[in-house]
């Protein structure tokens, strides 16, 4: 657990339950997560916070996930993992996803253990 | 006077009900304010057990039994976000969720609920006993599709597709063209969750009198390569009396026909068929990938509706050699090198 | 004549035209106000349970039936928003859609900005002439990475109608959506609209959705961001225009049936269908409306089995103007194209082959959206010259004024409580007052100014065409006063 002590990770997503969800697991893990609520405080944070890894959710008010993401990837920080969560579960929302430089996506209703599990993976993997 | 005493009574009343409207405007913020509130202190204390469990941190399962503790007014609160959780998380976390409604009485109670006076709660009931997947509330569920309230058909309609059990697919397809109509687009959401045990009802629903029912059927047999519905689709393509079903027809025999229906895709595209299904049966051509196609499908190259010769063209270069050399070989036209340079610039983002 | 004797004559006039009009005059009202109750009942009889189910949908991002959506973007001169209002429409949440832009002849940058942002290629695609089009086109590019869903056509400046003609031939998805490029779609705006055509796919072949004033609010990206209530008071008395008018104007038609009216600022059609009809009519003022009537009148002809479909949660928000100047010519256009297409739909009217469409929409449209400003226009001329004569006191005016505006008060009042009710939107307290003081404000000035526009646009149109109408329009109008 203490491996990633302190590790910063940012989760938006317009759904309370969803953020609390996964800001819960990912605490409990060890991870300092900070969660907003809409794409325009995730972009805002993001420029701020300076996270080692971002999960959106894609459908949010005003700015998307996928909106916020192509966002990231353009900005100075473009190597930041992101990890996508959606409800959008079909290929071609899954191929968008990863086309605009996702790193994982994960499908809802979510694995909250998987969700852990994916998130600890990709972070092993960059390190 | 009494027209002026009339104008003068009509002037208060509307007034009245100008003040009227204003206090139940507030009168309605203020409730929902305070019923949100009052549902957030209900529940606040509660929410790290709730959280735990969702999120399968309950080692030993204390949260979960700290959660069916919970009595009087909370257990309702808490009873709506369980089942709120329920659509959002899957796996051992679900089932924990689900084990606190079920020892809350509140699954042994939507039976009952589902034939409540409250269009809310029949919906409820419905939408609980899907996400717990009580397959003995199944042919209540299936009553539920004829409810007078759309809503409580639809929360039925999504309750039977997370059950999955595909007893209840004829009963479903029928729906969407009864009177007390079940809209098709969730309809054929659930029938996809009922997996390969749906293709008898698919078949006969094929030929059902209605053709919302023959196009939800048409699409899920393409979709889920129901190989029983075929003969009823060729039917379908060659005579139905509407258009709608004979494209959706067409779009599934593309994706399971055998090389014996390229003919009657081919007649489909005969200059005399409405422009929509003539351009869905070249489409579909290419999707079948018969070689046989190929000669049908050059003589559309030509064609007067340049959409047409292009979606042809398309379909030739799925084909393969066959369909690239029949290409090379034809007349050059605007249309064919359209779908020509569109195939090279997917080539090369690939 | 002395004036005295003139002022006795005036005043024996005005008593005789208070005497026959007074009664026929409350009548209208009070009948014109109570249609919009019942209207704004029919609306909000399962508001909520409808939005409910819809945020399920919307959650679960369409299904298994959604239909591909062609977005038909006409681009004159929009070199400025133009690459961004694209980014956005790609962006949409939506499982299949592309994107259809015609430039309309710019003579702008609007083509050099969209080709550097996409990376536009051209390809030797001919256009069909699905719909007959005058225009020569001029070529058409797509993305070089073979896989944006974009296509741009250019074409000889022809005119926004034209344009959507084009992008209409050049759409391949089934469903079409007309879109202006300066307006700002909800990202889950084709989620919601598709909707009613997955729900009935035979028979919907076209459905609306909500428009709001986008004035005020924070747009980040071509995204709503935030929703706010707009500064001036001009505006947020349009916001409360806007809310009325499709609460109870396309919501309340819907549900009884017979919508006549799709706002051209986003309306989702059939592909099919739209083409069989001939697509947009090139030289009408009102295209939006005389597009969806002509399509009654077809498919009611054909006695096809159908449905024109509405969904109110807002999908698009669209800047409305911020100048007196701005908005009397909106207004008189407005009211130009409702008569116009009114007009020449006349023979639909009381016919019983045309269903609801015929017996009450469109009399319905006739009585109390053309002759409204008339009728109104004659009460702000005569209360005022009562006064002036002593014909009534001045609280008998008081009184009749009051009556005439509160109903109009109670209407917006009831189409405010059916929001409150159902989507809430207005999540602070500071906006729900500004809303309820602009409600009362429209009264002032406000409606007044509109009534004279939309006299002035309807004038507008019987001088100009008389020469192609000769007597009928004499006719017309002379119906219209009586």
């Amino acid at each position: 657990m203490t491996a990633v002590d302190g590790i910063r990770v940012l989760v938006a997503d317009d759904d309370p339950d969803i953020r609390d969800l996964v800001e819960f697991k990912l605490t409990q893990a060890g991870y300092a997560v900070q969660a907003v609520g809409d794409g325009l405080s995730a972009w805002e944070a993001f420029q701020e916070q300076a996270p080692s890894l971002v999960i959106l959710d894609v459908m949010m008010p005003g700015l998307s996930g996928i909106d916020v993401l192509r966002k990231i990837r353009e900005s100075g920080a473009a190597t930041v993992p992101v990890l996508l969560l959606s409800a959008k579960s079909r290929d071609s929302d899954v191929d968008t996803g990863f086309a605009v430089g996702a790193d994982d996506y994960v499908i809802k209703p979510f694995s909250p253990r998987e969700l852990l599990h994916r998130v600890n993976g990709i972070l092993a993997r960059v390190r | 006077m009494t027209g002026r005493d009339l104008l003068w009574a009509s002037s208060a009343l509307v007034l009245l009900a100008c003040l009227a409207l204003v206090l139940l405007i507030v009168l309605t913020k203020v409730t929902r304010t305070v019923r949100e509130r009052r549902t957030a202190e209900l529940v606040a204390p509660h929410r790290p057990h709730l959280l735990a469990v969702a999120s399968g941190e309950d080692e030993g399962g204390t949260h979960r039994d700290a959660l069916i503790e919970v009595d009087g007014p909370a257990r309702d609160a808490v009873d709506v976000v369980v089942v709120d959780l329920l659509g959002k998380v899957r796996g051992a976390p679900a089932e924990e969720l689900a084990s606190v409604l079920l020892a809350h009485g509140a699954v042994d109670r939507a039976p009952h609920d589902l034939r409540d006076r409250s269009t809310l709660k029949r919906a409820r009931a419905a939408h609980i006993l899907g996400l717990c997947h009580v397959g003995a509330a199944l042919p209540l569920l299936v009553q539920a599709l004829g409810d007078p309230a759309p809503e409580v058909r639809v929360a039925a309609t999504r309750a039977l597709g997370r059950i999955g059990e595909p007893t209840a697919s004829a009963a479903l397809l029928a729906a969407v063209g009864a009177d007390r109509v079940v809209p098709a687009g969730p309809a054929a959401d659930a029938l996809e969750g009922m997996g390969v045990g749906i293709s008898g009802s698919l078949r006969d629903a094929l030929s059902a009198s209605s053709p919302t029912t023959r196009t939800v059927a048409a699409y899920l047999s393409g979709e889920g390569s129901f190989s029983r519905s075929l003969d009823a689709l060729r039917v379908a393509l060659a005579c139905d009396d509407d258009p709608t079903v004979r494209e959706a027809a067409a779009v599934a025999l593309g994706r399971m026909g055998r090389a014996a229906d390229v003919v009657a895709l081919l007649r489909e595209t005969g200059a005399d068929r409405p422009r929509a299904l003539r351009r869905a049966c070249a489409a579909a051509l290419g999707e079948l990938g018969e070689p046989s196609a190929v000669v049908g499908l050059t003589a559309l190259l030509g064609d007067p509706d340049p959409r047409l010769a292009e979606i042809a063209a398309t379909s030739l270069l799925l084909l393969g050699p066959a369909g690239r050399s029949a290409l090379d070989s034809a007349a050059s036209n605007p249309s064919v090198e359209t779908a020509r340079a569109l195939a090279r610039l997917q080539a090369g983002a690939a | 004549m002395s004036w005295d004797g003139f002022v006795d004559g005036l005043r024996t006039g005005v008593v005789w035209l208070m005497d026959i009009t007074s009664v026929p005059i409350l009548v209208y009202f009070a009948v014109i106000n109570l249609s919009y109750l019942l209207l704004i009942v029919l609306a909000s009889i399962d508001f909520r349970a409808q939005h409910r189910r819809r945020e399920a949908v919307v959650e679960t991002f369409g299904g298994a039936l959604s239909p591909g959506v062609s977005l038909l973007v006409p681009a004159y001169n929009e070199e400025m928003g133009i690459v961004t209002s694209v980014q956005a429409l790609l962006s949409l949440r939506y499982p299949r859609h592309e994107v259809v832009v015609v430039d309309d002849g710019s003579s702008d940058g609007t083509f050099e900005r969209l080709r550097a942002a996409f990376d536009l290629v051209p390809i030797p695609r001919q256009i069909p002439q699905d719909v007959p089009v005058r225009a020569r086109i001029v070529d058409v590019h797509v993305p070089r990475d073979g896989r944006t869903r974009l296509v741009l056509v250019r074409k000889e400046n022809s005119g926004r109608s034209e344009a959507i003609n084009v992008a209409l031939n050049a759409a391949t998805e089934p469903l079409v959506a007309m879109i202006d490029a300066d307006s700002i779609l909800e990202p889950d705006a084709l989620l919601r609209v598709t909707q009613p055509f997955a729900d009935d796919p035979i028979r919907m072949v076209a459905a609306g959705g909500a428009i709001r004033p986008v004035n005020g609010s924070r747009v980040v990206s071509g995204r709503i961001v935030k929703v706010q209530m707009p500064k001036p008071w001009l505006a947020r008395i349009q916001v409360v225009e806007y809310l009325r008018a499709f609460l109870l104007g396309r919501t309340g038609w819907s549900r009884f049936g017979a919508l006549i009216l799709i706002s051209g600022a986003f309306g989702l059609f059939r592909r099919d269908v739209v083409v069989e009809a001939g697509g947009l009519d090139p030289d009408s003022i009102g295209e939006d409306f005389e597009l969806v009537l002509r399509i009654h009148r077809k498919l009611h002809d054909e006695k096809r089995d159908y449905r024109v479909g509405f969904v109110p949660e807002p999908v698009l928000w669209t800047e409305v103007p911020s100048t007196l100047g701005v908005l009397r010519n909106q207004r008189r256009r407005w009211h130009r194209g409702l008569w116009e297409t009114l007009w020449a739909y006349r023979g639909m009217v009381l016919r019983p082959r045309y269903g609801k469409v015929g017996m009450i929409a469109l009399p319905y449209y006739w009585v109390f959206e053309l002759f409204a400003p008339l009728l109104e226009f004659f009460g702000i001329i005569i209360v005022p010259l009562a006064l002036v004569l002593d014909v009534v006191n001045i609280p008998y005016a008081i009184l009749f004024l009051s009556l005439a505006y509160g109903l109009a008060i109670l209407v917006t009042l009831s189409a405010m409580a059916a929001e409150e009710w159902s989507f809430h939107r207005h999540e602070r307290w500071r906006d729900l007052g500004l809303t309820l003081v602009a409600s009362v404000l429209e009264n002032i000035g406000y409606r007044q100014l509109t009534v004279w526009w939309r006299l002035e646009g309807w004038w507008a149109s019987l001088r100009r065409k008389k020469q192609v109408w000769g007597v009928m329009t004499r006719t017309g109008f002379g119906e219209a006063g009586e």
